[in-house]
Formats: structure tokens, C-alpha cells, sequence
């Protein structure tokens, strides 16, 4: 039987990946696949609670889900923000490398 | 009545005239000067500003060559323009019908013109209520007695005869619109605090006073400070004055304030009334700062120092301010309150009298060794000041303010003419040898120069001295008596003894710039050949001579004015018979003139420099004459005490503000500073660096919400 837990576990491990992708990783690109995973770790979530809500109706209940979607869209639109930057400063650096991205420190 | 409640007319006239001058004709002067100037090359203008900036010029000396001198003289004003001349008679005229309505004035409260009784308490004349507080209203009120009126025609008198004397005085002198203005302004401030029936009212008037007196001490701007003579220049002396004066001020508003909190009231009448329920000992204590005021305005011994310098002002200032008129304001101010001091303990009449016979002594005995002229009749004022106030202090209610004011009245007129008279032998000075000339020992002879000027100053001489039948004698003489009379004693005696002195520096100093050894009369009236100084003198223009003579006469006229004691105070009187019949009388008039006689026998039968030599000679003289010279060196100890005092105490009060102040703001930044070089080394600019941190950060976060949940269940 699919329970809550099921859900928030596999949210949990996802995020966990993502986040370690994130922090260790030092090609740009992947690192933005370790967002990328945190999102859809936080959209799992947000569709199980949805889904296993016994307060109100399941019909009358969608937030979870459209909060999925809403990050599906946005989670698109900071992909193209952020391959289009990566992009740039390949061109300007010659790196993907995010430990060379220091130029903004004091 | 009506003819009392428009003396606010003599009040304001000078104001008007100063206001006349000041935006009228002043500007007029200063336009019509500067198109003169405009005809002048560029050039030419330029070094003419150079010159008045440090005003030194070169002329010609009597033998054809160049001589360089400081001079008061401004090179750019030979001749008077209109509106200078006009700012004169505007002040002259208006000043001359202020004098007439105020002698009207005496004469009929006197009695000599009829139908006129002052009505008890006075007639008030004008009243503004500045405004009201609670129940204290602040009302700025003027009125007219009997005392007011005998001070009224001092001052519009003085006043007068000065502004006329002016016209020849400040002739050829920079600003002379300006020294009008300054005039009418400090008339307008004396008669203030004449007319004023509350302290509110007298206390403006007497900051006034201050405000003109240090405009007129300063009036010579650009004039040097002479160093080798003991002179300071106008301008410091003129801070000195305002600053010295403004100390006993500070004693003056305290007791005012004592006193206001008190009953309740500024004014004099309802004072007298309700200090009869005040505390004995504060009001004695409110009195006695009250009186502080008196000994800063009226350069009385601590506050003394600033007189002598004052006197770098033009010499008709120092006839009119510091002679006549603003240092016998301290002197009117006690006649003023006179009942609150007699409600008060006896000490506040002892103090009043004991620093007035102190004061008197001492500038006497330092009077007696001056070598400028001037100086010499500065400290014999802040002599005379002495006595008044002895006077008012030994008087008690018997009298009143009669032998104090007395005094002030008889004073006003020979020590006016004293000072008018050292004007004009300062001024054919300056003719005669092209520079500013104020030592006795260049003077001599000047008799045979300047006949009028000699004889007036000789009658003034005779009359501060004491000499019977002038002036000085009546006023003075019954003054001592009455020290004798009430048993202040020592107090008579160290008067008696004054009288003895103020007769040898004043007949010293008539000798040294008149007389001489050789001279006709037995060296009083000197000769041509006695003069020590170069050039060849002249007399003063008429414009100078005929105030001298006025004066002259009323220097021993003013004397005669016997019932000035019961115009005061009613129920007192001057006794003529017994005043004549008095031993004390005699005793007094015998020390003056041993005091005379001795400085005869010195200055008129041997030669200056033989004195001179003399007490170079003997150790203990010239020892003496050095301290006297050097005045007790209070002067350097002032010095002394504020570089060290002051000065010391301000250097303290800077350490403080610069280090622990300062030290405290100064170094909470420069911790923060430390740190913030320090911590700024965690911000890598690396993205991956910060999301460590935040999400290390929601992980403790999360730790210690599970912590906290667990532990509240």
C-alpha cells in the first residue's frame, strides 16, 4: 500500500542527492542538475501531500499540485537563465568550473 | 504731570538719532566717500586699502623726512563729507534738546519752577509688557523720580558737551558718522538705566552700556598695540572691558534671579515693599551680588583692570563713558536699590563701603606713580567710584542716597572736564609732533601753549582735590565726615588719607603737563621753553575750548546744590552751617592740600628729571615706585592666573574630550573596524561555499526545532 511516507521519504532522498550534487560538484552544468533534482524532490513532496489529504475533498484540494506545476514552469525558466549564464562565462573564462567562479568575494 | 510723563522723549530721542544716523545719514557719508575714492587710479586705490588695512603711513616730518608712525588718522577722509556733518548736528541738536527738557525737568521738581510737585514714588512714563508667565509678568517699565532726573541731566549734560567737543576732536579721525552713531547709541543705553523702574529693564540698559562702551573702546580698529608705553591696542582693550565686566555681571543676574524668586518681582517699588518677608541672610546675600554688578561696571578693586585700558577709546569716550556717565552706573544702581540694601543686613552696606574705601586708596597710591597721562585720571575715576560708594555705604537711611550721589553729581562735571581737557592737550600734541603723544614726561609747560585749557583743567584739579569753595569740597569733604559721623573710622581714615594722595597725583599731573620748575606763579604756569616734547603746540578750536569752560563752571558750581540730599530723600538735609562748622571738615581740607602742597614742593621747585633720578637712586623708593608703576602687578597676576588657571583648566577639559570622549566613539569603531577585516574573509564570492552555510544552517535549525519538540513533550 502507497502511504505519505513513501512519498516524503523518496522526497527526502531525492533532495539529499540533489543537494549533495549541488554542493560537491564543480562542472556548472552539473551542479545545476542538482537543482534541478531539489526541485522535483520538493514537487514529489508537494503532490503527495496533496494527494493524501483527507481534510477536504480531493477535488476541491489542488494547491499541492498546481504548486507543482508552477515550479515545473519556473524551474524551466531559471534552467534557460542559468545554462544561458554558464554559457557566457565559458566564452569570457574558458571554464565550466564552479571553484574558478569567485569573482564577487571581498 | 504732563510735563513728567513726556520725558519718554528724552529716552527714545537718542535711539532716533542713532537710528537717523546709522541707516540715513552714515550711508549717505559712506556713498558720497566712495565716489571720491572711484577718481583715484587702480593703483593709487590699492595701496590706500593697503595702508588702512595696517594704518601706517608715511608723511613728512617737519625737517623733510620720511617718518613711518601708527596713526588714528585715515588718509582717505581730509575733509568731512556732508552726511558726516550732518550725522554730528543730527546727534548735537537732538542731544542739546534732550538737556534743556531734562534741566527743565530738575528745575521745576526742584521747585524753582512752580506748579510742578513730583508727585511720591514718581511718574511712570512708559510701560511695555513684554510678556507674562504664570502669574510673573515681564514688563518693560520706565519711570520718572527725583533720583532719575539728577542722573538725567548728568548724563544729557556730559552727553551734550561731549558730542560738541567731538566735532573738533574727531575732525579728521576715520568713521566719524559712525563715532556719532555709537554716541547716541550709548546715551540712549545710559539713559535706559536711568529711567528704569525694574530690574529687567535696568539690566538691558546695563549690557547696553557694555555693548556701546565696547564699541567705542574699539572705535580705533586697526590702531597697534604699543608695547614699550604699557598700552594695550583699542581692540583687545575692548574685549578686555566687555569681558571683565561681564564677570561681575554674572554676580549681578544671580542676585536678580535671588531676588525674583523671592517676591516674585523686577520692580524697585514693589521690591521694597515684599523683601521685608524674604530670609535676612539671603537677601543680604542677594544684595551683595547685586552689588558685584556695581564693582564690574564701576571698575572697583578685583574688577578694576579694565578701566586704564579702556582708555586706548577715542578721549571724549573716555570723558563720557568712563568718567562720567557708564562706570557711575554701578554707583546709580545702588542709590537705585537703595532700600533693598538698607532692608538687608548691615553687612551689604559694610561690603559696599569697605570695597569702595579700599578701591579708593589703592588706585590713589597707584595713581600717584602713572606716567601716561590719561591713566593717571583713569585710576583717579576708579578712585573717586570709591568714594561714592562709600558714600552710599555709610549714608544709612538717615540720608539716603544724597552723599553718594552727591558725589556722582559733582564728579560727573570735573573728571568730564578733566578728560575733555586731556583731549585737547592730547590733540595739539598730536598736531605738534605728528604722532599720538599720551606720557607726561614729553609734555611740560604747555601753559604758555594752550592758556584755556590749562586754567579749566587747573579748576578741575583744585576741585577733585578737595579745595574749598569748589565743587569737590562740598561733595567729598561732607562724604568723609559722614564716614567719621556713622563710626566707620578706619574707613575715615583711609578716605582722609586718600584725600591727601588724590590731591598730590592730580596737582603732579596738572604740573608735569603744564607747569614746571621756572615757570610764573612758582612753576604752575609753565613756559615755552619747559616743554619736553618736540613741535610747538597749539590751542584746541573753540569747538573744544567751550566745552572746557562750561564745564569749568559748573565744576564749581555743581557744588552749591545743597538741597540734592532732601531732593533724594525727603526728611534729609545738607547742613551748610554745621557742614562749616565741622572740625572734620577743616582736617580734611588741610590733608588735601598737604597733599597738594607736597606735590608743589616736588614738581613745580625741581626738575622732572632730578626727581626722576632721584628715586632711581634709593632703593626703597624705587622699589615702591616700580610696584606702584607696574600697579600692585595686578595685571600680571591676572595674566597669570588665567594662563595658568584658565588656560591650565582648559587644557585638562581638552585632554578629557580628546581622550576619553574622543577615546570612547574612536574605539567602538576601530573594533569594529577589527573585526570587520577579519570576518569579511568568509565571504569567498564562491556560490557553493554559501549554499554550505545555508543549508548547514536550516540543518542545525532543524536539529534544534526536533530538539525543542521532543524535549516540550
Amino acid at each position: 500500500m502507497l502511504t505519505l511516507n513513501h512519498f516524503l521519504v523518496l522526497g527526502a532522498v531525492l533532495f539529499c542527492i540533489g543537494l549533495y550534487g549541488a554542493i560537491v560538484k564543480r562542472n556548472a552544468i552539473a551542479v545545476l542538475m542538482g537543482i534541478e533534482i531539489m526541485l522535483n524532490a520538493v514537487n514529489i513532496t508537494l503532490v503527495g501531500f496533496s494527494l493524501f489529504n483527507t481534510a477536504k475533498p480531493y477535488s476541491t484540494y489542488l494547491t499541492g499540485q498546481i504548486f507543482a506545476i508552477f515550479i515545473i514552469t519556473v524551474a524551466a525558466a531559471e534552467a534557460a537563465v542559468a545554462l544561458a549564464m554558464v554559457i557566457s562565462i565559458y566564452r569570457k573564462r574558458s571554464t565550466v568550473d564552479v571553484t574558478d567562479f569567485d569573482m564577487m568575494k571581498w | 504731570m504732563a510735563l513728567y510723563s513726556y520725558s519718554w522723549l528724552i529716552l527714545f530721542s537718542p535711539l532716533f538719532s542713532f537710528v537717523v544716523i546709522v541707516f540715513g545719514t552714515r550711508m549717505w557719508d559712506l556713498l558720497s566717500r566712495k565716489s571720491v575714492e572711484a577718481t583715484a587710479t587702480h593703483e593709487e586705490k590699492e595701496e590706500a586699502e593697503e595702508e588702512s588695512d595696517i594704518h601706517e603711513m608715511k608723511v613728512q616730518g617737519p625737517k623733510g623726512e620720511d617718518q613711518t608712525f601708527l596713526d588714528i588718522e585715515d588718509p582717505k577722509v581730509p575733509r568731512l563729507t556732508p552726511g558726516a556733518r550732518i550725522s554730528a548736528y543730527l546727534g548735537i541738536v537732538i542731544m542739546a534738546l534732550a538737556c534743556i527738557y531734562s534741566w527743565i525737568l530738575l528745575l521745576a521738581s526742584t521747585g524753582v519752577i512752580p506748579g510742578f510737585p513730583m508727585p511720591a514714588g514718581g511718574v511712570p512714563v512708559f510701560s511695555y509688557n513684554w510678556f507674562t508667565q504664570a502669574t510673573a509678568s515681564y514688563t518693560l517699565a520706565f519711570r520718572v523720580d527725583n533720583l532719575a532726573i539728577s542722573m538725567m541731566v548728568v548724563v544729557t549734560t556730559v552727553s551734550l558737551l561731549v558730542q560738541f567737543y567731538s566735532q573738533g576732536y574727531m575732525e579728521r579721525s576715520s568713521g566719524y558718522a559712525r563715532f556719532y552713531a555709537y554716541l547716541s547709541l550709548f546715551t540712549f543705553s545710559m539713559l535706559d538705566i536711568t529711567f528704569a523702574q525694574n530690574f529687567l529693564v535696568i539690566f538691558i540698559g546695563w549690557e547696553l552700556v557694555g555693548l556701546s562702551s565696547y564699541l567705542l573702546i574699539g572705535f580705533w580698529i586697526n590702531k597697534r598695540a604699543k608695547p614699550d608705553e604699557d598700552r594695550l591696542s583699542p581692540a583687545s582693550a575692548s574685549i578686555e572691558a566687555f569681558i571683565t565686566t561681564r564677570i561681575g555681571d554674572v554676580g549681578f543676574i544671580i542676585g536678580i534671579m535671588i531676588l525674583f524668586t523671592s517676591t516674585g518681582t523686577f520692580d524697585f517699588a514693589q521690591l521694597a515693599t515684599r523683601v521685608g518677608t524674604m530670609d535676612k541672610a539671603l537677601l543680604t546675600t542677594a544684595m551683595i551680588l547685586v552689588f558685584c554688578g556695581a564693582i564690574g561696571k564701576s571698575a572697583q578693586f578685583p574688577l578694576h583692570v579694565w578701566l586704564p585700558p579702556a582708555m586706548e577709546g577715542p578721549t571724549p569716550v573716555s570723558a563720557l563713558i568712563h568718567a562720567a556717565t557708564m562706570v557711575a552706573a554701578g554707583v546709580y544702581m545702588v542709590a537705585r536699590t537703595f532700600p533693598l540694601f538698607a532692608a538687608a543686613g548691615p553687612q551689604a552696606f559694610e561690603v559696599v563701603a569697605w570695597v569702595g574705601a579700599f578701591t579708593a586708596l589703592f588706585a590713589a597710591s597707584i595713581a600717584m606713580c602713572q606716567r601716561d597721562f590719561k591713566r593717571v585720571l583713569a585710576f583717579s575715576t576708579i578712585s573717586q567710584l570709591g568714594y561714592m560708594f562709600v558714600g552710599l555705604g555709610v549714608a544709612g537711611s538717615a540720608y539716603g542716597p544724597g552723599p553718594g550721589m552727591f558725589h556722582l553729581f559733582t564728579h560727573a562735571f570735573f573728571k568730564a572736564l578733566l578728560f575733555l581737557g586731556a583731549g585737547s592737550v592730547l590733540h595739539a600734541l598730536h598736531h605738534a609732533t605728528h604722532h599720538e603723544e599720551q606720557r607726561m614726561d614729553k609734555m611740560g609747560g604747555l601753559a604758555a601753549f594752550m592758556p584755556i585749557t590749562a586754567i579749566t583743567w587747573l579748576v578741575a584739579t583744585l576741585s577733585i582735590a578737595g579745595f574749598p569753595f569748589f565743587a569737590g569740597f562740598y561733595s567729598k569733604e561732607s562724604l568723609i565726615g559722614l564716614a567719621f559721623d556713622s563710626g566707620h573710622y578706619a574707613i575715615w581714615a583711609v578716605t582722609l588719607f586718600t584725600a591727601g594722595l588724590t590731591g598730590f597725583y592730580m596737582l603732579r599731573a596738572y604740573i608735569l603737563a603744564f607747569g614746571g620748575k621756572g615757570g610764573a606763579w612758582g612753576g604752575l604756569w609753565g613756559k615755552a621753553e619747559l616743554y619736553r616734547g618736540e613741535g610747538h603746540p597749539h590751542e584746541s578750536p573753540l569747538t573744544m575750548t567751550i566745552p572746557l569752560v562750561l564745564l569749568a563752571i559748573a565744576s564749581v558750581a555743581a557744588g552749591y546744590w545743597f538741597g540734592i540730599y532732601g531732593y533724594l530723600q525727603p526728611g534729609a538735609s545738607f547742613d551748610v552751617g554745621r557742614f562749616f562748622a565741622d572740625y572734620k571738615t577743616w582736617v580734611g581740607v588741610v590733608v588735601s592740600i598737604a597733599g597738594l602742597g607736597v606735590a608743589y614742593a616736588i614738581y613745580a621747585r625741581i626738575e622732572y628729571a632730578r626727581i626722576h633720578e632721584y628715586v632711581e637712586s634709593h632703593a626703597v623708593l624705587r622699589t615702591l615706585h616700580r610696584i606702584l608703576l607696574n600697579k600692585y602687578y595686578m595685571d600680571t597676576l591676572y595674566n597669570l592666573l588665567i594662563k595658568y588657571g584658565v588656560l591650565g583648566l582648559s587644557h585638562v577639559e581638552q585632554a578629557f574630550d580628546m581622550y576619553i570622549v574622543d577615546g570612547l566613539v574612536n574605539g567602538v569603531a576601530q573594533v569594529i573596524t577589527l573585526f570587520g577585516r577579519d570576518l569579511r574573509h568568509t565571504e569567498t564570492g564562491r556560490v557553493q561555499a554559501y549554499m554550505i552555510g545555508f543549508f548547514g544552517g536550516v540543518a542545525v535549525l532543524a536539529i534544534v526545532v526536533i530538539a525543542l519538540v521532543a524535549y516540550v513533550k
